[in-house]
Formats: C-alpha cells, sequence, structure tokens
C-alpha cells in the first residue's frame, strides 16, 4: 500500500472548523488526524454538508465497562468521539473514505478511534458511516459539537 | 513518493519477543506497524511493551488496553485491562498451521503527550477456530518511545516479520 498526501491542516490556534478537499478520483482515501476530538461531515464542493443524510453504526470499546453498541440515522453530523481541552485529553483516528468521487453511490466511511477524556478513561469507536446521497464529495471536515478546535493535525491521503 | 515510508523491516524466527529499537522519531507522529507470523507451542497471546529512548523496558503499569475479540466460535467478548504494565491480547497464534496477522496504529511516541494504538488482527485458537481483535490503547504517562517489543506470553514464534511505516506530513 502507498499513500500520497492529498491536503493537511496542523491547527495551532483555535478555528471553529478544518476543511480538507482534494477528492477527484475513484481511489480509496485515508484520513489520519491526532490530538482532536470533534464531529464529522462531507464536503460538496469544498462545502460542509449539514443535511440529515448521516446514518453511522459503532461498537465502542472503553476501558471503564461494558462495551456498548452505538447506532444512528439521519443525522447531520458524526461524533469521532468526546474530549475537550483537559490536560492529558486526546483523540486520534483512522478513517477510510469510499465511493466519495462517484455521482451514483453514496459516500461511506470506516473510522477507527480512540480518545482519553476527562473523567478520565480510554475509549474508542470501530464502525462505518454512510452519507445517503448519491452524489459526488470531495472532501471531510471537521469541527467540534460546541466551541472551536484549538490544536491537532488533520491529513487526507490518496490510498494508491 | 509515498507517504507511507518503510522505516525498519525486522524478521526473526524461534524467538520469544522481537524489539524493534530505535524507529520512533520526530519525523512523525503517527506509525503504522504490520506484523506477520506463526508461533510455536501451546495457543497464546502476544503482548506489546514500549522501549524509551534508552532502548529500556517501559514497565511502569500505565498501559491501559480494550480490545474486542470476534471469533467463529462462541459468542463475541471484550478484554480490558487498566494500569498493567504491557499492552495484552494483541493478537492469538498456536502451532502447526495457525499464524496471525496484525495491523496497528501508534499515535505520539515521541511527543510529550500519551502514546495510543489502535489496530486489529486475525489469528487461530488452537483447534477452536479464527479470533479476530479490534483494539486501542493508551500509555498514560509522557514517556518518550523509541521502540517497542511484541512478546508471546509463553512460547517462541516459528517466525514473526515486523513492519514499521512511518506517516509522513508534507507541511
Amino acid at each position: 500500500m502507498s499513500l500520497v498526501q492529498v491536503a493537511t491542516n496542523t491547527v495551532t490556534s483555535a478555528v471553529s472548523s478544518v476543511t480538507l478537499t482534494g477528492i477527484d478520483s475513484d481511489d480509496v482515501y485515508m484520513v489520519a488526524f491526532n490530538n482532536v476530538g470533534l464531529q464529522i461531515q462531507l464536503t460538496k464542493s469544498g462545502t460542509a454538508q449539514s443535511d440529515s443524510e448521516y446514518d453511522y453504526a459503532y461498537k465502542n470499546l472503553r476501558t471503564d465497562t461494558t462495551f456498548s453498541n452505538t447506532s444512528g440515522t439521519n443525522q447531520t453530523a458524526i461524533s469521532l468521539g468526546n474530549t475537550g481541552t483537559a490536560t492529558s485529553e486526546s483523540s486520534q483516528g483512522i478513517i477510510y473514505l469510499y465511493n466519495f468521487n462517484s455521482s451514483s453511490e453514496y459516500s461511506f466511511f470506516t473510522n477507527e478511534t480512540c480518545h482519553f477524556n476527562a473523567t478520565p478513561f480510554l475509549t474508542g469507536a470501530q464502525g462505518g458511516i454512510v452519507h445517503t446521497v448519491a452524489s459526488a464529495s470531495d472532501g471531510v471536515n471537521f469541527k467540534m459539537s460546541s466551541g472551536n478546535i484549538d490544536s491537532g493535525t488533520f491529513t487526507l491521503y490518496k490510498v494508491v | 513518493m509515498s507517504n507511507l515510508r518503510l522505516i525498519n523491516e525486522t524478521t526473526a524466527s524461534s524467538v520469544s519477543s522481537v524489539s524493534i529499537t530505535d524507529v520512533f522519531s520526530s519525523d512523525y507522529d503517527i506509525y503504522k506497524i504490520e506484523v506477520v507470523g506463526q508461533g510455536a507451542g501451546s495457543t497464546n497471546w502476544s503482548r506489546l511493551e514500549f522501549l524509551n529512548t534508552s532502548g529500556s523496558t517501559i514497565s511502569t503499569s500505565n498501559y491501559d488496553f480494550a480490545q474486542h475479540e470476534i471469533k467463529t466460535y462462541g459468542s463475541f467478548s471484550e478484554n480490558r485491562t487498566t494500569n498493567n504494565s504491557q499492552f495484552l491480547y494483541l493478537w492469538i497464534d498456536n502451532d502447526s498451521a495457525g499464524g496471525f496477522g496484525n495491523t496497528m496504529y501508534v499515535f505520539n511516541p515521541m511527543s510529550s503527550a500519551y502514546t495510543f494504538i489502535l489496530g486489529q488482527s486475525a489469528g487461530e485458537f488452537s483447534t477452536s477456530g479464527n479470533v479476530n481483535t479490534k483494539y486501542i490503547g493508551a500509555l498514560t504517562e509522557t514517556t518518550q518511545a523509541q521502540g517497542f517489543t511484541f512478546v508471546r506470553a509463553t512460547g517462541t514464534y516459528n517466525n514473526i516479520t515486523v513492519r514499521t511505516y512511518g506517516l509522513r506530513v508534507d507541511s
């Protein structure tokens, strides 16, 4: 497997969101993020999509209690984990993107994430997301459920 | 040039553990580690521990780990450990026709933040069947890790190959 960087954004001061674009082929793409907790949406022509078209299902791994299942339909954005800015709070993840460039198929994500929260305990999600609109997407948008992204690195790669 | 850069490839045979030293640096924040091999002796789990900048094992009780076990027999199950001295239950393998594959990512081993892992594996448990895992882990201390060791709980690996890649970010 080879990875070709398409876009990256390193946040060092507060921003409301981060957008990575540049998906322009039928290849699989991968996003790596580090040191942030946030929500994800896809973009079409560079604009984040906030329609109620996101479905997801996760297995939630955690060290404090029994694992759980989480799912939802018709969401406006999908949480990748809940962390803030307290000491040692952190989120990391690898997300693969499928069919984003297709104008006739839904866009799919698979996600593996881990987070250390303020409680504190380790948690993470393994699962997938679909955006049920059959039109081309060109990237992803990251934001917090409330507040700003204070720091973190987001990188979009093409898998070749 | 690929942004996935091969840093190290190590192959060993008839060993109970394999250490990969001096592979983490300030050049990368995220690493991908691929492991393939086959164990010898009884069926056993493999574990992970990090090595500090002197090459010594970070053996403090600061390894937290959660693993989902997805298998062809019985019910799926989970393993959770906190304040351990290793990440337990990465993958399972047995001897003879058995074997395993494992892919994991390591985040921030050389930074002043905690070090995290996430990954998945496929292996074989004795005559029972196929066991796959999805897992996450955190080393909840800020000691810099420059390498790591895979350890078979007991017994040895007939053979094991470890490939370590860095995910390059070009600013």
